[in-house]
């Protein structure tokens, strides 16, 4: 019987040795972006253009980690990422090459790192979600500065440590000044707000009514809505121009030391195809990037919309910076 | 609670586990093996701690001011507080429940067996999502507990919610270890203390719990340090410990967040050397030819159940019952859902999850058996050095683990392939298979090494005829824990797989991440379904069997 046993292991070890594969001819995806969200699109790019691919996901800031980690070594020819702040720690590094100039030309030019680096794939905006039992459309703020005005305290969550949260403080640093942000987020705290772990635990809990409203990523209430419609969460744009209304792109950029650099712009030309970003639109409720392709139902393509304007170069420039106003603040539990 | 409690003339066929001869040639031998095999296996498990010293002494720039600069005296404390509070809890809960399952008449008692590792395999953040959507105000349960005449529950959030949580998810490291030292301590101690008029309270308190110490403190340890490295339960419920600062500062500050993993790598040491010293080693030996002494309950059976109710209910039944109320909702809502959509896209998952938590189990097992056998048996220090650095892998944030093997590998043949991940696994919990496996050596009475010498038995040949099947439900629950670790295990998954590799607890983590519900619930649900088998197949059954 143990003998047996001990055959079976050695059985299942050797299948294991023999399945390491290397990565010669294959595409090799570090996804920042979740299975999820990209897995079907990634699998239709593998039919259609007949390149194999392998994709490691993970978070987004770990996967900036490894990056660094593996340097040269990396078997990485993409890296997807969330959210522009990791990406300007892997670029810092010189980790990334330049997407071709034909594919970046596919996107706004403010969705673009000034080095080419990076290209922006999707828009996520910025937004309030509300539990409309709780809240009446009157009384929805047209400012984040309302924020900390009276009528709003005690009734507003935040997500400190969340990725994107701190790239809009980082942007609100950007456009106003530490001193001006600082404020902001002092009154935040006087003014008795909530924090929560993220922006999935504020949508669960607007939508619960344990809390009236939170300050979010826009299409975490599209995707609760998905999954349950009886909810009584909704999203709320603050008004045009407002740092609260920050669009923030999802991003892909070429990993400097791919072995195949021509199939990775092929792959990121894909992702801005007019398709994958349709599907983008309808699927994961995101905005589009590249004109002509209609926003995800119920919102205002971003070109209607005027977007505040930041340097998202500038976003990843100092995250130390911003974290230590966030802590400062007294946000850190 | 030293053993040596226990009157020495209530030791009935037992002997002291000491030295055998110093002038035996065969235990010399044996002691320069387990050494040279100690000090290489201690170098793998110290390879994470190495690469941690080497990146912050390598960067003297002054990035750690942090650490002197009296702000992370906070969170560092909070750590220290949160792990010994949830250390005490749960190693009442589980020793209770250890006791209730092998030693008493409970009704039911295989199903309790099998549901109460279980809370073990749930990944910590989903079962946390799940509890707050149970409990929190306006939650599933919300007006259920209204109807009972609760109004105000108290919000499952910072200490207490982090202590209650946490000790529900980790008291299984303790009720599987001790439950394994029940069911082989021999009866006749307490069937001596029974015939002098012992009530079985009393029983229990001046016989049993004793003998239970070693046991109680290797499990309790786990949750310490299984609390110390978690991020997961702290994070969505805002409890500001060291975890937080090391993911918080990760990217802003990554040699900050290597700093402070390298300090709760030196908590779990000094720990770990200090729970070494304190607990004296077991001096009772096993017997596993007699069934322990059952006590009946009596008038005690409600209470009982009741209380083992409450626990798995809330750590096990709770969570399934959200999880399957998730999926019911996004079928009949028809929400977007890749594994409603094609099922067969679990099969790779399921088989992976199986191999490599299968494999790192009988690994972990192997690799840490010959050092806790030279450390307990021979009272060797270098082995015991050994064991120590093994118990700091699993305090260390899986996150820096990964990062770790990545600096110590990339580039070789190994990176990125099965065996690298296996491997990670063995470092991580390769703690859980050692603590377990030293109270299973411990248990192994001298007399019978010295009886075989006698009779001229080979060493090879009592060890495979008695003392292996001796050992066997201890090493089973060590590796029982491993398994069911490995199988929720997700940073070091995340990072060091190969290009592709999916495991269920990968799939769990990239549905919730993005909020697909049916998808996280659906892959969590099948987890929890193949590690009941597994805990079925590999540790009940095995254990009923001895």
């Amino acid at each position: 019987m143990t003998t047996a046993r001990l055959a079976c292991c050695a059985l299942v070890l050797l299948a294991t040795l023999s399945a390491c594969s290397s990565s010669g001819e294959t595409l090799v995806i570090y996804s920042g972006r979740s299975q999820n969200l990209v897995e079907p699109l990634l699998n239709q790019f593998a039919e259609e253009s007949g390149t194999s691919i392998e994709v490691n996901y993970g978070d987004t800031a770990d996967m900036a980690l490894l990056l660094a980690e593996e340097g040269d070594a990396t078997d990485a020819d993409v890296f997807l990422a969330q959210s522009p702040g990791a990406v300007a720690y892997v670029d810092g590094l010189g980790l990334l090459s330049a997407v071709p100039d034909d594919v970046l030309d596919l996107v706004p030019p403010e969705f673009v790192a000034d080095d080419g680096n990076w290209i922006g794939v999707t828009g996520r905006q910025r937004v309030l979600v509300y539990n409309a039992d709780l809240v009446d459309e009157a009384d929805l703020p047209a400012s984040v500065d309302d924020l900390v005005t009276e009528p709003y305290r005690g009734r507003v969550a935040v997500a400190p440590p969340n990725g994107s949260f701190q790239d809009f403080v980082s942007a609100m640093r950007v456009e106003r000044g530490d001193g001006a942000t600082a404020d902001w987020l002092a009154g935040l705290v006087a003014n008795d707000v909530a924090t929560y772990a993220n922006n999935n635990s504020i949508v669960d809990a607007v939508s619960r009514g344990e809390i009236e409203m939170g300050l979010v990523n826009h299409y975490y209430n599209a995707r609760f809505l998905d999954e349950n419609p009886n909810l009584k969460s909704v999203n709320h744009r603050f008004q045009d121009g407002d740092i609260g209304a920050l669009v923030l792109p999802s991003t892909a950029s070429v990993v400097a030391g791919s072995d195949q650099p021509d199939a990775a712009a092929a792959f990121i030309e894909f992702l801005l195809s007019d398709d994958a970003q349709q599907y983008f639109a309808e699927e994961t409720f995101e905005y589009p990037l590249v004109a002509g392709v209609p926003a995800p139902s119920a919102l205002p393509p971003l070109a209607d919309q005027d977007a505040p304007e930041v340097d998202y170069g500038e976003l990843g420039g100092d995250l130390t910076g911003t974290l230590d106003l966030i802590r400062d603040a007294g946000l850190s539990s | 609670m030293p053993v040596t409690d226990v009157e020495p003339g209530l030791q009935p066929g037992t002997s002291h586990v000491g030295d055998p001869r110093p002038d035996d040639p065969r235990g010399t031998a044996v002691r320069v093996a387990g050494r040279g095999w100690a000090v290489l296996a201690g170098l793998g498990f110290a390879a994470p701690l190495i690469f941690l010293v080497v990146r912050v002494m390598g960067d003297p720039s002054g990035s750690l001011a942090a650490v002197g600069d009296g702000r992370l005296v906070g969170p560092f404390a909070r750590t220290v507080l949160l792990a010994s509070l949830v250390s005490v809890t749960a190693a009442i809960v589980g020793t209770t429940t250890a006791w209730l399952v092998t030693r008493t008449d409970l009704p039911g008692v295989r199903w309790w067996r099998l549901a109460l590792p279980l809370p073990l395999v749930i990944p910590s953040f989903m079962g946390t999502f799940a509890l707050l959507s149970a409990f929190a105000p306006g939650g599933l349960f919300a007006g259920v507990l209204s109807s009972l005449g609760v109004t105000s529950v108290p919000q499952l959030r910072g200490l207490w919610g982090s202590w209650l949580v946490l000790t529900l998810f980790t008291y299984p490291y303790v009720h599987l270890v001790v439950a394994s030292r029940l069911n082989q301590l021999p009866p006749s101690l307490e069937e001596a203390a029974r015939l002098f008029g012992r009530r079985p309270g009393e029983v229990f308190r001046s016989v049993v719990l004793p003998q239970l110490v070693p046991a109680i403190l290797a499990g309790g340890l786990l949750v310490f340090l299984y609390t110390v490295s978690d991020y997961g339960v702290v994070e969505l419920l805002r409890y500001d410990v060291l975890t937080r600062v090391i993911y918080a500062s990760r990217l802003a500050d990554p040699l900050l967040s290597l700093g402070l993993s390298l300090s709760l790598g030196l908590l779990a040491l000094t720990v770990a050397v200090l729970e070494r010293f304190s607990a004296g080693r077991d001096r009772i030996g096993g017997d596993r030819s007699v069934r322990g002494l059952q006590v009946p309950l009596g008038g005690w059976r409600g209470p009982a159940v009741a209380l083992l109710a409450v626990v798995v209910g809330i750590a096990l039944v709770v969570p399934t019952m959200v999880l399957v109320g998730w999926v019911v909702r996004g079928w009949l809502a028809d929400s977007s859902s890749l594994l409603l959509d094609d099922p067969g896209a679990l099969v790779a998952p399921i088989w992976a999850t199986l191999r490599v938590s299968v494999l790192a189990a009988v690994a972990a097992t192997v690799v840490v058996l010959p050092i806790s056998v030279v450390a307990t048996r021979r009272r060797d220090r270098v082995a015991a050095a050994a064991s120590t650095v093994v118990v700091a892998g699993f305090a260390l944030p899986g996150l820096a683990i990964a990062l770790a093997l990545v600096f110590w590998l990339r580039g070789t043949p190994l990176y990125r392939s099965e065996v690298l991940l296996v491997a990670a696994y063995v470092v991580h919990f390769g703690a859980q298979a050692l603590r377990a496996a030293e109270v299973a050596v411990a248990s192994v009475p001298v007399r019978i090494e010295e009886a075989s010498n006698v009779l001229g038995v080979s060493a090879w040949r009592r060890w495979r005829r008695v003392d292996l099947p001796l050992m066997r439900p201890g090493l089973l629950a060590g590796a029982g824990l491993v398994l069911l670790s490995v199988m929720k295990e997700l940073p070091a998954t995340l990072l060091l797989a190969p290009n592709g590799f999916e495991t269920l607890a990968t799939r769990v983590w990239n549905a919730a991440t993005d909020a697909f519900w049916t998808d996280a619930a659906i892959a969590s649900l099948v987890l929890l379904a193949l590690s009941g088998g597994l805990t079925w197949i590999l540790v009940i059954r095995r254990a009923d069997a001895l």
